[in-house]
Formats: structure tokens, C-alpha cells, sequence
């Protein structure tokens, strides 16, 4: 576990061939890490000449040769909690820590377990979804994820199934300059229903390229919420795909204010008639912090909605970049589709850019998009000192003000809280001040 | 209280005030009087202490400190108000807690705790009746939506919470119609004592029928033209302000 996988190198294939070789695996997983690991080399590495790449300056990674983490022992106290009752499973270094977790008892046929304990006892229910969701085709972390991933989590929730209970899915990372792989696999057939929470956190300088995949049957709801705190010198560079059937329901909150450089790649296909999906992105971004997200929702069926709200904090040097493309298919009539990108800028070195895209092929459908980027307001900002309200905390209210209307769309209040309380002390805010 | 001192403003190099006297002493409620122009809002924007107006020349002292010295919030915390002219919307942040973090600022700056809940709901609850204010309003993010005469409203209840020793009203009568008039003035009434002091910047006489100063002060191109007593508005009201040889509109464009 301790062999170099030298990422930026021209030697994939012997790290490759040294990862797989270690590994006992059913025959049609290790198929499909050698047809991930084929298509990586086909993609091979992005490049800023690359339109989807243009703004994601992937340098400072390519200085570094990451390698395989060894074991970490962490400290529980450096692993975030979510208060009340909680499915729990934590993964250190991309490796299933049971002695973090905790599983309550579940309803008759629900799954939530680490992915590699399921390949032994579970196969059947993973392989109908694993590297099975259309999406990211084209994305080489996608590849490199079904190559190399070492562990995950595993959610399936058959027919009806509802899991009251928040799954919390932790990943923390600890080496310098170690690369992991997570994968999340969350099938919600017909009708099932699950609330998720995935946070990502970490320390020292790695490299996290999580690739999440998320099914959702006629009817299923999905309420999923990433939250990523990265250790301030880490790269993050995820990816999430999705395929929703008939009428189901997906909520996804993201919320991003950690690493040096963030990415997420969002694929989400609607595949049934009046099947919605919800994106709520927040990036708090300052001193040289750079945060992404690149959002394809495609539109497949008649009577589908998407709504993409994503707003950009940015201090300092930091910069953000935001890519929403809503595709229409033909036929995909009826489809409402909406999307706004905001930012506020602290500071005049920060930079915010967006590109919002519309590809629409059916004629009778609602769409639009909206896109602002400003300062914070010189009049409101007067307005509140002319009351007595120092400056500072005036700008911190009005910071608030803007990205707490995103943290306000949470509805797992512990959660909610403790996002509210982060943004606070992002903002050196004293709420019990003002309150 | 307030004494200003041959005060010269100007807005990107242009000169609005040129030469203000004024000496405003507690319990007492000036009027300026002037066409669109002349420098009203100037003056209470420079009071205040917004940026973009320099002051080349002269003083306003408070209370004997030097006002121009400090920065908006001091002057609030000091007991300084200003009723804007055009009050601000702020998205996201509620009218209720937008108040308690500028009591809490203001007892802060006084060395004082802050403000019990109890104490302030019942505060909130009296000044509420005072401007005859919905409940719901609290709630409902400053002034977001809110119609002309209800931002004004929050204006003067705003300064009814504060209880400031000194405010401006920077024509706070503008767009209201009669009925929204008698309740802002009404609320100004009420807090009308010997230890408070008021200026009161307008366009119109109507506002004074409601709100009656003790001095009336005519501003016309940056310069108090004429003082007297309340019955100098009616005049002003029978004769405009031909006689003053004005330059209609001159701070306004150079503010624009």
C-alpha cells in the first residue's frame, strides 16, 4: 500500500499495475479499472487549452509527485459530528475506519456500508450502478477514480425504503502529498427516501479526487449535502454523477470553503418525466483560495425541473469559477430550468468569472439563467454604520446577509446551525452581538 | 449642541456648501428650507459623515468634540441620527435584528451590556404603536419592499428605538401623503424634548404645519440666505424661493 503512484509522471501504467496486483477483487471490478484506467490514458491529464480546463490552472499539482497514503491514526476529535442520531461511517485515507463509525440498526433490506466490505458480500447490489451512470465521460479524475479508488461508501436503500437518520459520510485525509481515491455509491430505488451528508476535511498537502455516484428510482428523494473543508494546502478535485428516474427528487447542497484549489464536476442527467433536481452551491473563498464548479444538468424527458443557485464569497487574491450548461434534449418538453450564479467580492484582487450556457432542443420549455458579480454595497454598508454599526461587523452583516440565504435552504437544522456558525467565524462575526 | 462653522463642502471639486453657520442648542427643532439644489441633503449627508464630501474648510462640532473627526458609527454611538432621504434595502438581514445589533453597538460604545430581550421586545412593541408599525415588518428584511411611506416609517421608528440626542431628517416627507405625513410627524412630536435637538431639512412647508421648529434657515447655493422664526416657511410657502436668486439644481448635478 505503500507503492509511489507517481500521478504526474509518465508512469501510470506500473503504478497501476502495482495498485491492482495487490488487490483481491471480483473479476468484473477489476475489468473496470482497467477499462477506467485505458480511458485516463486515452484523456490523459487536462489542460488549460482544454475549454472546460481554461480557468483551472492544475500547476501547482503538477510540481508534486503524490503518492499512495500509508495509514493514518486520527484523532476523533478532528472529525466533524453531526448532533442527534446519525448513520456514521468515516474513511481515513480512502479506507473504511470502522472503529470511527457507527451503524444503528436499519430498515429490512437497506445497505449502508463500506464499498469494498460490499464487494465481498454485496456485489449484486453494486454492480448494477458502479461506473453504470452515464456522465463525466470525458473527465480524467473520473477515470483516474474508477482506477484507483481504494474504499467508499455504499448506500443502497431498495423499493419503499426510507432511512430517517442523516448518513454521514466522512473522508479525512492526513499525509503530505498523498493522493486518494473515495468513491460514494448511493442507489435509492423507487420511492426510497435518505437525507446525506459528506464532508470532506483533512490536513497537510494531498490530493482528494472523490467521484460520487448517485441513482435515484421512480419517485426516490435525495437530500445530499457535501461539505468541503479541506486542509488549507490540499486539492480537491471531485466529481458527482447522477441519473434520476420518473418524478424522484434530488436536493443537493454544496458547500465549499476549503483547499487551495477546489473543483467539483457535476453530471446530472434527468431521465424521467417530472423528475427535479435542486443545486444550492456556496464557495467562501479567500487569500489565494481558487474554488470551481462546472454543472451539466441535461434535461432527457418531458416535465422536468432544475433549479442551480450558486453564489461566490471571495477575499483576498482568492478566485471562483463557475460553468452551468442546461441541456435540453428534444422531447424534453415542458422542462423548467433555472439557474443564477452570484458573487460578492471583498476585495479588488479577487476574481469571479461565470459561465452560464443554455443548449436547448425542444421548443416548448422555461429556462432561464442569471449571472452578477459586485462589491458589497457602499450605501448599505453607510446605511448600517450610520446606526452605530462598526464598520467591520457592518460588512460581515452584509456578508452574511448574502450567503446565509443559501445556508437558510438546509433543512437538517444541525447541520444548518453548524454551517451558519462557520460562516459566522468566517466573518468574524459576533452573532451574539448583534442577536 | 450642534454648532457648525463657516463649513465650505465640496463634491468632486465642485463647492456645495460654501460658508454654513449654524448653532443648534438642546431641545430645539430647526427647519432648512431650500430648492432642489441648494445643498440640503449635502449638509446632512456631511453630518453624518458619508463618504465622497470633502470639507475644505470650517467645523461642526457635537457637544464641543469634533464631529467631522469621527467616523459614522461614532457619531451614532455619540447620539447622532440621521433619517435618510432614500432608505437603504438590505436583503437577508432583518429589520429586528438589524435594530438590536445597532442598540447593542451603541451600548457597546458606552460601556454598557446588551440589551436584555425582554426589554427590547417591550421597547420595540411601544416605539412600534408609536409609528404605528406592522409586527410583521420586524421580520421582514430592512426595508425590502417596503412601500415609500413605510420606509420612512422605519425611519422615524428607527430613531424611536435609538432615542438619539440629536437627528437629522433628511426630507423625510418627501413621497408621503398626508396620512403617512401626520403619523411620521407625530413620531417625531413624540420624542420632541428639552434635552433633544432636531434639524429638519424639507422641501415643502407642509411637513413644518405638523412638525413646528423654533428656526427656520433658507439654504440657496450653498448658503443660509435667510433665518427667522416658523412663520418664515409660510412665507417661503406664498413666495417660493425666487427672491433668493437661486442657481436651481447645482449640487444636484455635481452629486449626480
Amino acid at each position: 500500500m505503500t507503492a509511489t503512484a507517481p500521478l504526474f509522471s509518465e508512469s501510470y501504467r506500473p503504478a497501476f499495475a502495482g495498485f491492482v496486483a495487490n488487490r483481491r477483487e471480483p473479476d468484473a471490478i477489476a475489468r473496470l479499472r482497467r477499462e477506467a484506467f485505458d480511458r485516463f490514458q486515452t484523456l490523459g491529464w487536462p489542460t488549460r487549452q482544454q475549454e472546460a480546463w481554461r480557468l483551472t490552472d492544475l500547476s501547482a499539482l503538477q510540481s508534486i509527485t503524490f503518492q499512495q497514503p500509508a495509514d493514518a491514526l486520527i484523532d476523533a476529535s478532528a472529525l466533524p459530528t453531526l448532533e442527534g442520531p446519525t448513520h456514521r461511517l468515516v474513511f481515513v485515507n480512502g479506507r473504511f475506519a470502522p472503529g470511527l463509525s457507527r451503524l444503528p440498526k436499519l430498515p429490512d433490506g437497506a445497505l449502508i456500508t463500506s464499498l469494498g466490505q460490499a464487494l465481498t458480500t454485496h456485489l449484486e447490489r453494486i454492480e448494477p450502478y458502479l461506473d453504470r451512470l452515464p456522465g463525466l465521460e470525458r473527465h480524467s479524475f473520473a477515470a483516474l477514480n474508477t482506477a484507483f479508488w481504494e474504499d467508499g461508501a455504499f448506500v443502497h436503500l431498495p423499493r419503499g425504503t426510507m432511512v430517517e437518520e442523516p448518513i454521514h459520510l466522512v473522508f479525512y485525509a492526513a499525509g503530505s502529498d498523498v493522493t486518494v481515491h473515495p468513491r460514494l455509491l448511493l442507489a435509492l430505488e423507487g420511492d426510497a427516501q435518505a437525507t446525506v451528508v459528506v464532508e470532506y476535511r483533512g490536513q497537510g498537502r494531498y490530493l482528494n479526487a472523490p467521484l460520487a455516484e448517485l441513482a435515484l428510482g421512480m419517485g426516490a428523494v435525495l437530500h445530499y449535502h457535501q461539505i468541503q473543508e479541506e486542509a488549507p494546502q490540499a486539492f480537491h478535485l471531485g466529481a458527482i454523477r447522477a441519473r434520476q428516474d420518473r418524478d424522484s427528487d434530488m436536493n443537493l447542497h454544496l458547500i465549499s470553503v476549503g483547499g487551495q484549489l477546489a473543483r467539483a464536476d457535476l453530471a446530472v442527467l434527468l431521465d424521467g418525466e417530472g423528475a427535479s433536481c435542486a443545486i444550492n452551491g456556496l464557495t467562501l473563498a479567500r487569500d489565494q483560495q481558487y474554488g470551481d464548479y462546472h454543472v451539466r444538468i441535461e434535461h432527457a424527458r418531458p416535465h422536468g425541473t432544475s433549479e442551480q443557485r450558486f453564489k461566490s464569497v471571495l477575499d483576498g487574491k482568492a478566485r471562483s469559477a463557475f460553468d452551468g450548461m442546461i441541456h435540453v434534449r428534444p422531447g424534453a418538453q415542458k422542462t423548467d430550468a433555472r439557474q443564477t450564479s452570484r458573487n460578492l467580492l471583498l476585495s479588488k484582487q479577487a476574481q469571479a468569472h461565470s459561465n452560464p450556457r443554455l443548449e436547448i432542443l425542444a421548443d416548448d420549455v422555461k429556462c432561464g439563467h442569471g449571472s452578477t458579480t459586485g462589491f458589497l454595497d457602499p450605501d448599505a454598508e453607510f446605511y448600517l454604520r450610520a446606526r452605530g454599526i462598526p464598520a467591520t461587523q457592518a460588512r460581515a452583516l452584509l456578508v452574511h446577509a448574502f450567503a446565509n440565504d443559501n445556508l437558510n435552504q438546509i433543512r437538517l437544522t444541525p447541520l444548518r446551525e453548524r454551517l451558519a456558525r462557520l460562516l459566522a467565524a468566517r466573518l468574524a462575526l459576533d452573532l451574539a452581538e448583534g442577536k | 449642541m450642534l454648532e457648525i462653522r463657516n463649513l465650505h463642502v465640496t463634491v468632486e471639486d465642485r463647492e456645495i456648501l460654501k460658508g454654513i453657520d449654524l448653532i443648534i442648542r438642546p431641545g430645539e427643532t430647526h427647519a432648512i428650507m431650500g430648492p432642489n439644489g441648494s445643498g440640503k441633503s449635502t449638509l446632512a449627508n456631511v453630518i453624518a459623515g458619508r463618504e465622497g464630501y470633502t470639507v475644505t474648510e470650517g467645523e461642526i462640532r457635537f457637544d464641543g468634540k469634533n464631529l467631522l473627526d469621527m467616523d459614522p458609527e461614532t457619531r451614532a454611538c455619540e447620539g447622532l441620527f440621521l433619517a435618510f432621504q432614500y432608505p437603504v434595502e438590505i436583503p437577508g438581514v432583518a429589520n429586528l435584528y438589524f435594530l438590536k445589533a445597532a442598540v447593542n453597538a451603541v451600548r457597546k460604545y458606552r460601556g454598557e451590556p446588551p440589551v436584555d430581550a425582554m426589554d427590547f421586545w417591550d421597547l420595540v412593541h411601544e416605539r412600534m404603536e408609536l409609528v404605528k408599525m406592522d409586527e410583521s415588518m420586524l421580520k421582514r428584511s430592512v426595508n425590502e419592499g417596503f412601500s415609500g411611506g413605510e420606509k420612512k416609517r422605519n425611519e422615524v421608528f428607527q430613531m424611536a428605538v435609538l432615542q438619539p440626542r440629536f437627528a437629522v431628517l433628511d426630507e423625510t416627507d418627501s413621497g408621503l401623503d398626508i396620512d403617512a405625513l401626520k403619523v411620521v410627524a407625530d413620531g417625531v412630536n413624540a420624542l420632541r424634548n428639552p434635552e433633544r435637538g432636531f434639524l429638519v431639512i424639507t422641501h415643502y412647508q407642509r411637513l413644518l404645519d405638523y412638525i413646528v421648529p423654533d428656526h427656520v434657515h433658507v439654504l440657496v447655493n450653498g448658503k443660509i440666505a435667510r433665518s427667522g422664526g416658523k412663520e418664515l416657511a409660510l412665507e417661503l410657502e406664498a413666495q417660493g424661493y425666487a427672491l433668493y436668486n437661486e442657481e436651481p439644481g447645482r449640487a444636484r448635478r455635481a452629486a449626480a
